[in-house]
């Protein structure tokens, strides 16, 4: 179980967040909706550590990452995938060699048994044969399957989604939707999928935090979301209805 | 406008002025404090090196076989013009052969080592840099720490370590040419005889003028690789960050070396 309690941050003058408190019960899919620039991604950074909150806990199955040295830290992420905005691919590798990296790095596995990890992992997201392919020569689409991939390659707990929709289009995007139930019954990983694409949320969400002005004005169920007469989640609600 | 405007504003251009060099100096310090840490997190770590020896390795030729021929073009040139110029100033006075020692002396304490220096902290150093920046504003060193790896071991170190491999081997390339370029301006263009040449070279070379040159490249190359590695890990936004970032690298790495290359002429000559 992920759990953030009264969070803090700010950037400069610009305070992000405000006091959030969220939790993320296991084998869930909690899914953060907010608009874009609002601090949702740091949050999602903080929760394996690459940010650090002002104030506030976060803890992970009962551990408190910021009071985690950095072996524990490191010890902890084996237990997350991310799957970045931008897919973050390493451009100077190739596919094969993107998803193979924590793999040669973090387990034991012999070098064929690693190509099998490789080519399952890709088989979940449903690419095949592009081992070989630099990531400048594949779409966006298939980046963020990659992406996916090497988040899993581990098989994780947790997977972390930061805008896993954003800049696809709608067959990509509901394409990118389907893995993310699928990686969830396959794997039954716990996620966390931050978008502002609220179409996209409820294809993939049991539960869901609407984010606004750095904090949660609401947390709830489809319906509760749907039946909400709050304002500033009507306007979400309504952008769907007109999608 | 008001009078009490006017005033407010010629206090606080007044202020801002007396700020302003205040401001900088504590942008410097933070720098140069996240620097050292970054280096002292470098060498705390140094043992993970080994479980990256295929990057060490890779980083290598990047630094230094890509590098070859620029370094030597520049090592030919830095000769010929060394000798052309020395015969051209001391012709009419001076035995012949005093060109081939001044030739010899000049590149291998100071122009090769400090010339390569310039000339790689743009290409080596603007490169480093570009490359992380690009890598930090596209989240992939954020991935690399996701995935539980220590970017610092990962991608500095390397290129540190290569840096310091490298830059030797580059100047030791470069000492060659450049007194073969010596050799040839002397002789084609200023009608020095190959012999009168050597003899001038042979009677004044001492294997610790190498050596210095040699201890030099290696600072040097520690200092473009670490400076721009950092530059690299600390942008912020987007391409305009990592132009910024790259810009920066090439000044400071510049300024750096300039500097370093008088102090260590001050303690070790």
């Amino acid at each position: 179980m992920i759990q953030l309690t009264n969070i803090w941050k700010a950037f400069g003058e610009k305070q992000v967040h405000k006091g959030l408190n969220l939790e993320v019960r296991d084998n869930e899919t909690l899914v953060i909706i907010g608009r874009s620039g609002g601090g949702k991604s740091v949050l999602l950074k903080m929760i394996i550590g690459l940010i650090t909150p002002d104030s506030g806990s976060i803890t992970v199955d009962g551990k408190e990452v910021s009071s985690l040295t950095y072996k524990q830290l490191q010890r902890l992420r084996f237990k997350f995938g991310f799957l970045f905005q931008g897919a973050a691919l390493f451009d100077s590798m190739t596919v094969g060699q993107n998803i193979e990296l924590a793999l040669r790095r973090h387990s034991d596995f012999k070098d064929a048994d690693i190509a099998d990890r490789v080519s399952y992992a890709l088989q979940l997201v449903k690419l095949e044969n592009v081992e070989h392919l630099m990531p400048s020569s594949i779409s966006g689409g298939m980046k963020k399957r990659v992406g996916l991939a090497r988040a899993i390659a581990l098989t994780p707990k947790y997977m972390l989604y930061d805008e896993p929709t954003t800049g696809l289009d709608v067959e990509t995007a509901d394409g990118i939707n389907l893995l993310i139930n699928e990686l969830k019954t396959t794997l039954g990983v716990t996620s966390v999928v931050v978008t502002h694409d609220i179409h996209s949320a409820f294809v993939v969400g049991d539960r869901f935090a609407i984010f606004e002005n750095g904090q949660f004005i609401m947390t709830g169920t489809k319906d509760d979301i749907r039946n909400s007469p709050n304002p500033e989640v009507r306007k979400y609600i309504e952008s769907d209805i007109q999608t | 406008m008001s009078e009490a405007t006017h005033e407010s504003t010629l206090l606080s251009r007044a202020g801002e002025l007396f700020f302003r060099p205040g401001k900088v100096i504590i942008t410097f310090f933070e720098h140069l404090g996240r620097y050292m840490g970054t280096i002292g997190w470098m060498l705390y770590n140094f043992r993970n090196a080994r479980d990256y020896s295929g990057n060490i390795l890779q980083q290598m030729v990047t630094i230094g076989n890509n590098s070859v021929p620029i370094v030597l073009f520049v090592s030919m040139f830095v000769g010929m013009v060394t000798a052309v110029q020395s015969s051209y100033q001391l012709y009419d006075w001076i035995p012949r052969s005093v060109v081939g020692a001044l030739v010899t002396k000049s590149v291998l304490l100071e122009l090769t080592p400090l010339l390569t220096a310039l000339v790689l902290a743009g290409k080596v150093g603007a490169t480093i840099t570009a490359e992380l920046g690009t890598m930090r504003v596209t989240e992939q060193i954020d991935a690399l720490e996701a995935l539980a790896f220590d970017p610092i071991s990962f991608l500095i170190t390397p290129r540190v370590l290569a840096g310091i491999f490298m830059f030797p081997i580059l100047v030791i390339l470069g000492d060659f040419v450049a007194i073969l370029g010596g050799m040839f301006g002397a002789s084609a263009i200023a009608g020095i005889p190959t012999e009168a040449f050597v003899d001038g070279m042979k009677s004044s070379f001492e294997t610790w003028d190498a050596g210095f040159g040699i201890i030099k490249a290696t600072v040097f190359g520690f200092i473009i690789t670490s400076v721009s590695c950092y530059q690299g890990f600390q942008v912020q936004g987007g391409s305009e960050g990592v132009g910024n970032a790259t810009m920066n690298t090439v000044v400071i790495t510049c300024l750096s070396v300039v500097v370093m290359d008088f102090i260590l002429a001050s303690v070790l000559l």
